[in-house]
């Protein structure tokens, strides 16, 4: 942690997200989240459709696939984490992964530097 | 005649112009000039075949200009632009002269309209590009720049390959539809392939773009795989193939997302996916689907470069592009985030954003051609790309966990890039009009309809949904320093470990009979020396015994000449 860190300094752009650190906050964002879900569901009955495939009159099939699609490819690539994945020097010195990046090419300036 | 004047010598010319100048900004404005000076020439270029060479009897075709040709050269000028208004304060001669030839070779491949025309600039591309690994200068970048050139360069030999079988049979070079069948057509398929980072061909994509430095990822994003699909489109377009290959593309890469710590290398993967919306057009082959593969093409080489960009400036900054490392940096790179964000809502296809009035063309060609099963994958590969790319991304690199980084923002130059790449993302989305009237055939496609717009909505939040259930109860995988195995895995590691290991036991074979030959040998021949050596019994009595011998012989030719006579 920067020893000079003062919200004050930053410019007010950065301080409009500011909220993003208070837990209760972020609740309220994702409540807010359930609640345009919630509506984005009901809005499915409100207007009719123009469908090319027939699964798409299901009603809130965007939201249901969009859901239970993601929820699946994190749970998989979860799973899949547990037979793929190794250190980080695996390919060692052949791989930059391990490697620091150049400092010569960087320009590395602190904030209130 | 200015417009006669191939494009691509204009970007080469300009290469060798920049090594006669000075180092520092005269260089850097020279390689700003040079593609606003060919885009304004691609805009006002008629259309047609203007520019033709002879070369040992083949007619060379450099400069074939059309609708498809044009749009993809339109937008490898403006990604050549904000790649270099990117680098301005890069004073690396290498970096700068190879961009130049990259994007020269890149725009040249495009208005080939011959086989060996492309072959030659699709070997620039390889070469050129291979050297923005390269100025890494590492030990572990020399060795990926080496992976990525030698498959590079093979994509161009068996592009050479098939077009010389392909002449044989048809008599002809000329680069246009052709179907496939016969082995000089699967072989050109293949090359085009090679570098369209087909699946479990791709992997010198995600290997080599972190690889490169923080400049030279934001140009290689633009130009090979593009050209590749630009290829294709000219190349194959209807081939059923394709589709599936394109749905496959767009499927697996979004797993390995979600795990990948490196953000540059999460990108890459997301590029392969958005590769696999643009492959799955040039399949389906109708207009609306061929729109939608040029139009995606577009959006999509801007709102990657954007990306790239935004997590390239972090790196500047930081050193680091891993997510495991960053989080926070909201609080004093507000404006790299906010960039950020807008190319995360492209990708995603966010209303008002570019990838929704490009993706679309696609799904609905699809869906219109029946191919519902391609459709719903593509479907899935939107959200997970919106899961990967467009939270992860600006979620873990600028809040998630505060790792304490308290970088300055980007440099001035650095911001302007990203922020005129995020408002052509913007107009993109809010005015489609002007990108559908480049495309390569006349669009009738509404694309701001309620259920179009409510129904994206709803795919987007419920998977930005499905990410905050999942990060609340804690079943979302961390960002963890680590390397997961893909398909390279063959050829980096069991491919050499077989290999090694089959000589080891060849040696160990080889070592063991001629050991025990020698042995066996030098066992008789002390046997024999023991035996019949000037101290061995036998040499003891070998007077007598030869006396005995020669005997013999001479009784044994008495009887025989006394028979015969």
């Amino acid at each position: 942690m920067n020893a000079k860190d003062d919200p004050k300094t930053f410019s007010p752009l950065a301080r409009a997200f500011l909220w993003t650190d208070e837990k209760h906050k972020v609740n309220r964002l994702v409540y807010g989240l359930y609640a345009l879900c919630a509506i984005l569901f009901l809005a499915d009955f409100s207007y009719e459709k123009h469908s090319y495939v027939s699964v798409e009159d299901f009603p809130g099939f965007y939201a249901l696939y969009g859901f239970f699609m993601c929820a699946a490819l994190v749970v998989c690539a979860k799973v899949m984490r547990l037979f793929l994945k190794r250190d980080e020097d695996y390919y060692a010195p052949h791989d930059t992964e391990s490697e620091a990046y150049p400092e010569d090419q960087l320009e590395r300036i602190n904030h209130d530097d | 005649m200015i417009e006669a004047v191939p494009i691509a010598f204009l970007f080469f010319a300009g290469a060798l112009i920049l090594l006669a100048l000075p180092k520092g900004p005269a260089r850097a404005a020279l390689s700003l000039i040079i593609p606003v000076v060919a885009g304004f020439m691609v805009w006002s270029l008629p259309e047609g075949q203007l520019w033709t060479a002879g070369l040992m009897g083949f007619d060379l075709e450099f400069m074939r200009v059309d609708k498809l040709s044009r749009v993809f050269a339109l937008i490898f000028c403006v990604a050549a632009f904000l790649g270099n208004l990117y680098a301005w304060h890069v004073r690396d001669t290498v970096q700068q002269f190879v961009a130049l030839l990259y994007a020269g070779s890149a725009i040249g491949a495009v208005f080939a309209g011959d086989l060996l025309t492309l072959f030659f600039y699709w070997e620039g591309t390889a070469i050129a590009s291979v050297f923005l690994i390269w100025a890494r200068r590492t030990e572990g970048a020399y060795h990926t720049g080496m992976r990525y050139l030698i498959i590079q360069v093979s994509s161009g030999v068996i592009l050479l390959a098939g077009a010389a079988l392909f002449y044989r049979e048809t008599g002809s070079l000329v680069f246009e539809k052709m179907t496939l069948g016969s082995l000089g057509t699967w072989l050109i398929f293949l090359a085009f392939g090679i570098k369209c980072a087909f699946p479990l061909l791709h992997n010198w994509l995600q290997d080599s773009y972190p690889a490169a430095t923080v400049t030279g990822t934001v140009v290689l994003s633009a130009f090979t795989t593009k050209l590749a699909v630009y290829s294709l489109a000219r190349g194959f377009p209807g081939t059923e193939l394709l589709i599936y290959i394109g749905a496959v593309m767009t499927l697996f890469p979004i797993f390995y997302a979600v795990i990948e710590n490196d953000l540059r290398r999460v990108l890459a993967y997301s590029l392969n996916n958005q590769l696999g919306f643009m492959v799955v057009g040039v399949g389906v082959g109708t207009e609306l689907a061929l729109n939608g593969t040029a139009a995606h093409a577009f959006a999509h080489i801007l709102y990657k470069a954007l990306l790239f960009m935004s997590i390239g400036a972090v790196l500047f900054r930081t050193g680091t592009a891993k997510g495991s490392e960053l989080g926070g940096l909201y609080k004093t790179m507000p404006l790299t985030m906010i960039f950020c964000v807008v190319g995360a809502a492209s990708i995603s296809a966010f209303p008002l954003f570019s990838g929704f009035v490009t993706k679309s063309l696609i799904l609905s060609a699809s869906a219109k051609e029946g191919h519902y099963v391609v459709w719903a994958i593509l479907l899935f590969a939107s959200a997970g790309v919106f899961h990967h790319s467009g939270i992860k991304i600006p979620y873990f690199a600028f809040f998630a966990h505060d790792s304490g980084k308290r970088p300055k923002e980007a440099p001035l130059h650095m911001l302007l890039a990203m922020g005129l790449t995020a408002f052509l993302c913007v107009a993109i989305g809010v005015f489609p009009a002007p990108l559908y009237d480049l495309l390569p055939y006349p669009v009738k496609y509404e694309n701001y309809t309620t259920s179009h717009v409510v129904q994206q909505l709803q795919l987007l939040f419920f998977s930005a949904l499905a990410f905050a259930v999942l990060m609340r109860t804690g079943i979302y995988p961390p960002e963890l320093r680590s390397v997961n195995l893909d398909s390279d895995v063959t050829y980096r590691r069991w491919l050499p470990r077989l290999i090694a290991g089959i000589s080891a036991i060849v040696g160990r074979i080889w070592t063991t009979q001629a050991n025990l030959i020698e042995s066996g040998l030098n066992g008789i021949w002390r046997r024999l020396y023991r035996s019949h050596g000037p101290e061995g019994r036998i040499a003891q009595v070998w007077p007598t015994g030869a006396m005995v011998l020669w005997i013999a012989i001479l009784l044994g030719i008495t009887l025989i000449v006394n028979f015969a006579s």
